[in-house]
C-alpha cells in the first residue's frame, strides 16, 4: 500500500513540474537571452552558457530613455490607482447598503461596460478629445483608465462591502457617527484587506494596458507596455534585444507583486466577479 | 462613470454613420521666378476664420458599416452605381480585405471556442493535482502559475514569439526530431500559436477559482461516499464535480467575454498578417487607416456581437440579484 502512494505522489509532483515549467519557461527564457549578445541569444544549435552582458539594458534604459517610460507608468498606474479606488469605495459601499431597483441596474449597466471591448470606446476617445485638445495629457489617459476599470472595481468592492455586517454601521450610528464618519472610521479600517485587494488588481489593469496607452499619447508619454511595442516588428538585431530587456524590465515589478501579494491576489480572483 | 463610458459609446454610434475629410478647393497659383511665370494647379485645403482646416462632414448612413462588412465590394465593381463621392475623401477598397469584419468576427469565435475546452479541463486537473501534494509545496505552485496570467499581455505575447522565432528554443527541439517549422510564416501555425498563448494566459484564472473551489467541497459529504463505497472516481464524479458547476459556467462566461476581446497576442504574434481579431481591427482602422468614421463602424460591430455573448451572463447575473445574491 505504502510503495504505489509513494510513486504516485512522485508522478504527481513531475506533472506539475512540468506546468512550472511550461508556465514560467517563456519569461525565464526571455530574462536570460537578456543578458546576451544577439549572436548568442538566437543561435543554432541553442546555447545553453553564453557570456552575460548588461548591455541590452544600459543601452534601453539609459541611451533609449527607457527611464522616462517607467516615470510615466508610475505616474499612470499611481492615478488611476487612487482615483478608482476613492470613487469605487464610496459607490461599491454605497450599492452595497442601498436596496433599490435603481442600484441594480447601474450594477447590470457596470457589468455590461465591463464586458464591452475597449476598442469599442477608442475612435470616440480619439475623436472627442481631438476635438477638445486634450489628447496626449497624462490627465486624459488616467481619467479614461479610470472609467474602464471604475465597473470592475466597484463590482469587486462592492461584493467585499456585502460581507460586512450591516449592523455594524448601525452600531457606529448610534454611537454618533454620521454616515460619512461610520464609512471613514468603522468600514473602511475593517474593508483594508478588500481595498488592497481591488487596488492590486486596478493596479494591474492599468500597468498592463497597451490598447489605450500606446494610441492615446505620443511617444514621450507612453507607458512601458506601450514603448515596447516597438520590438513588435524590429528586424534589427540590437533593437530587437532591447525589446527583450525592456520586456524582462517590465515583468520583474509583477514578479515582486505576485511573491508579496499572493493572497490578495488569489482571494480576490475567487471574489466573484472578478479579472478584467 | 456613465459620463465616461456611455457617452463615448453613443459618440461612436454616431460617428459609425458619419464621415469627414478636409475641405479642398483648387486653386491656381502663379509662381513666378527668373525662369519665367508659369500656372500651376492644385488643391489645398480650406482655411477657416481661425486658421484651421475646415472639414466637410456628412452623413453617411450604413456606408462604412458595408465596406466593413465587406458588402460594398460588388457596388464597387459595377462601378457607377456607387453613388459619386462628394466629400472628396480619397476611399481606395481593396478587394482582399473586402470582408475583413467577418474574417476577424471568425477567427475570434474561434479562438473563444479552441481556447475554453482546454482551460476548463487543464485548469481543472492542475486544481486537483495542487490539491493532492502537501500543504508546504502548493504556495510554490499557485505563485508560479500567477504568473502567465498577471503578465503584462504584450510582454508574454512577446516571449511566446522569441521562443518561437526562427533559432528559438522551440524550434531548435523540434529540429531535433527533424520537424523544421516558421511559426510566424504560415496562417495555420501563427493562429495556433495565438491559441496556445490563450490557453497559457488563462489556465492560471481556471486553476486558481477551481482551486478554491476545491477548499470549501463538503467534506461530511466525502466521507460519506467513501463510506458509502464510492472509488474516487465516483466521488469525483458524483460529489466534487456537481459541487463546482457553478464554477464552471463562472470561468466560462469570463472567459468568453475575455476571449472576444483578444488583441495583444494578434498583434504581436501576426502583426494582422494571417488573422484578425475584432478588437484588432478597430485599432488597425484607426491608427493605420486613420479613420475614425471607419473604425467606428467596426467598433459598432463589436458592441453587437459581445451583446449576443452577454446575454445568458446577464440572465444568470439577473437572477442571482432577484435571490438576493
Amino acid at each position: 500500500m505504502r510503495q504505489p502512494a509513494r510513486v504516485w505522489s512522485l508522478l504527481l509532483h513531475l506533472v506539475l513540474l512540468g506546468w512550472l515549467l511550461l508556465a514560467c519557461l517563456p519569461i525565464v527564457w526571455a530574462a536570460v537571452i537578456s543578458l546576451r549578445q544577439y549572436v548568442d541569444a538566437f543561435s543554432v544549435p541553442v546555447k545553453w552558457l553564453a557570456p552575460v552582458t548588461f548591455e541590452n539594458y544600459s543601452r534601453l534604459w539609459i541611451d533609449k530613455g527607457f527611464y522616462r517610460n517607467f516615470l510615466n507608468t508610475v505616474i499612470v498606474t499611481v492615478g488611476t490607482v487612487s482615483v478608482s479606488l476613492t470613487v469605487g469605495c464610496l459607490a461599491g459601499y454605497a450599492l452595497s447598503r442601498y436596496r433599490g431597483a435603481v442600484g441594480f441596474w447601474l450594477l447590470l449597466t457596470a457589468l455590461v461596460f465591463r464586458s464591452l471591448p475597449h476598442s469599442t470606446l477608442l475612435p470616440s476617445f480619439y475623436v472627442m478629445f481631438d476635438a477638445l485638445g486634450i489628447r496626449n495629457e497624462f490627465f486624459t489617459l488616467i481619467l479614461v483608465l479610470v472609467a474602464i476599470n471604475q465597473p470592475f472595481t466597484i463590482w469587486m468592492l462592492r461584493s467585499f462591502f456585502v460581507n460586512i455586517p450591516q449592523e455594524l454601521d448601525e452600531a457606529a450610528l448610534v454611537d454618533g457617527c454620521s454616515r460619512f464618519q461610520a464609512f471613514r472610521r468603522v468600514i473602511i479600517p475593517v474593508m483594508w484587506p478588500g481595498v488592497v485587494t481591488t487596488g492590486l488588481f486596478s493596479f494591474l489593469l492599468a500597468y498592463n494596458d497597451f490598447l489605450l496607452s500606446s494610441s492615446l499619447v505620443n511617444a514621450e508619454r507612453m507607458t512601458m507596455p506601450a514603448a515596447i511595442a516597438n520590438a513588435i516588428s524590429a528586424d534589427s538585431e540590437a533593437f530587437l534585444m532591447q525589446g527583450v530587456a525592456g520586456a524582462v524590465s517590465i515583468t520583474i515589478p509583477l514578479i515582486i507583486l505576485v511573491v508579496l501579494f499572493q493572497r490578495q491576489i488569489v482571494s480576490g480572483l475567487t471574489q466573484g466577479a472578478v479579472k478584467g | 462613470m456613465m459620463l465616461l463610458l456611455a457617452l463615448p459609446l453613443a459618440v461612436t454610434f454616431y460617428l459609425s454613420v458619419r464621415s469627414c475629410a478636409l475641405q479642398m478647393e483648387v486653386v491656381t497659383v502663379t509662381e513666378s521666378s527668373p525662369f519665367g511665370t508659369k500656372e500651376v494647379v492644385t488643391q489645398r485645403a480650406v482655411l477657416g476664420p481661425d486658421g484651421r482646416a475646415l472639414s466637410v462632414c456628412r452623413f453617411v448612413g450604413l456606408e462604412y458599416f458595408r465596406k466593413v462588412l465587406g458588402l460594398d465590394a460588388a457596388a464597387v465593381q459595377a462601378g457607377s452605381s456607387a453613388p459619386p463621392d462628394a466629400g472628396g475623401a480619397a476611399e481606395a477598397v481593396e478587394p482582399e480585405r473586402a470582408t475583413e469584419f467577418m474574417g476577424a468576427l471568425r477567427f475570434t469565435l474561434l479562438y473563444t471556442f479552441a481556447t475554453t475546452p482546454f482551460v476548463l479541463l487543464l485548469g481543472f486537473a492542475l486544481a486537483l493535482g495542487v490539491n493532492q501534494v502537501g500543504q508546504r509545496w502548493r504556495p510554490m505552485y499557485i505563485s508560479a502559475s500567477l504568473l502567465p496570467f498577471i503578465i503584462t499581455p504584450v510582454v508574454g505575447a512577446l516571449a511566446i514569439k522569441w521562443l518561437f522565432r526562427d533559432n528559438g528554443l522551440v524550434p531548435y527541439f523540434l529540429s531535433q526530431f527533424g520537424i523544421s517549422l516558421f511559426w510566424m510564416a504560415q496562417a495555420w501555425s501563427a493562429r495556433l500559436l495565438i491559441i496556445l498563448y490563450g490557453i497559457w494566459h488563462v489556465v492560471p484564472f481556471a486553476f486558481i477559482v477551481f482551486y478554491a473551489g476545491l477548499q470549501s467541497v463538503p467534506q461530511d459529504s466525502l466521507e460519506a461516499a467513501r463510506i458509502d463505497g464510492a472509488n474516487s472516481w465516483q466521488r469525483l464524479w458524483y460529489v466534487t464535480l456537481p459541487h463546482l458547476a457553478p464554477l464552471f459556467v463562472f470561468v466560462t462566461l469570463i472567459h468568453l467575454m475575455d476571449a472576444y476581446r483578444v488583441f495583444e497576442p494578434v498583434m504581436v504574434l501576426t502583426q494582422g498578417a494571417f488573422t484578425t481579431s475584432v478588437q484588432y481591427l478597430t485599432y488597425y482602422i484607426l491608427m493605420q487607416e486613420n479613420n475614425p468614421y471607419k473604425a467606428s463602424a467596426a467598433a459598432v460591430l463589436t458592441t453587437a456581437g459581445i451583446a449576443v455573448l452577454l446575454v445568458p451572463l446577464l440572465v444568470r447575473t439577473w437572477k442571482e440579484q432577484r435571490r438576493g445574491g
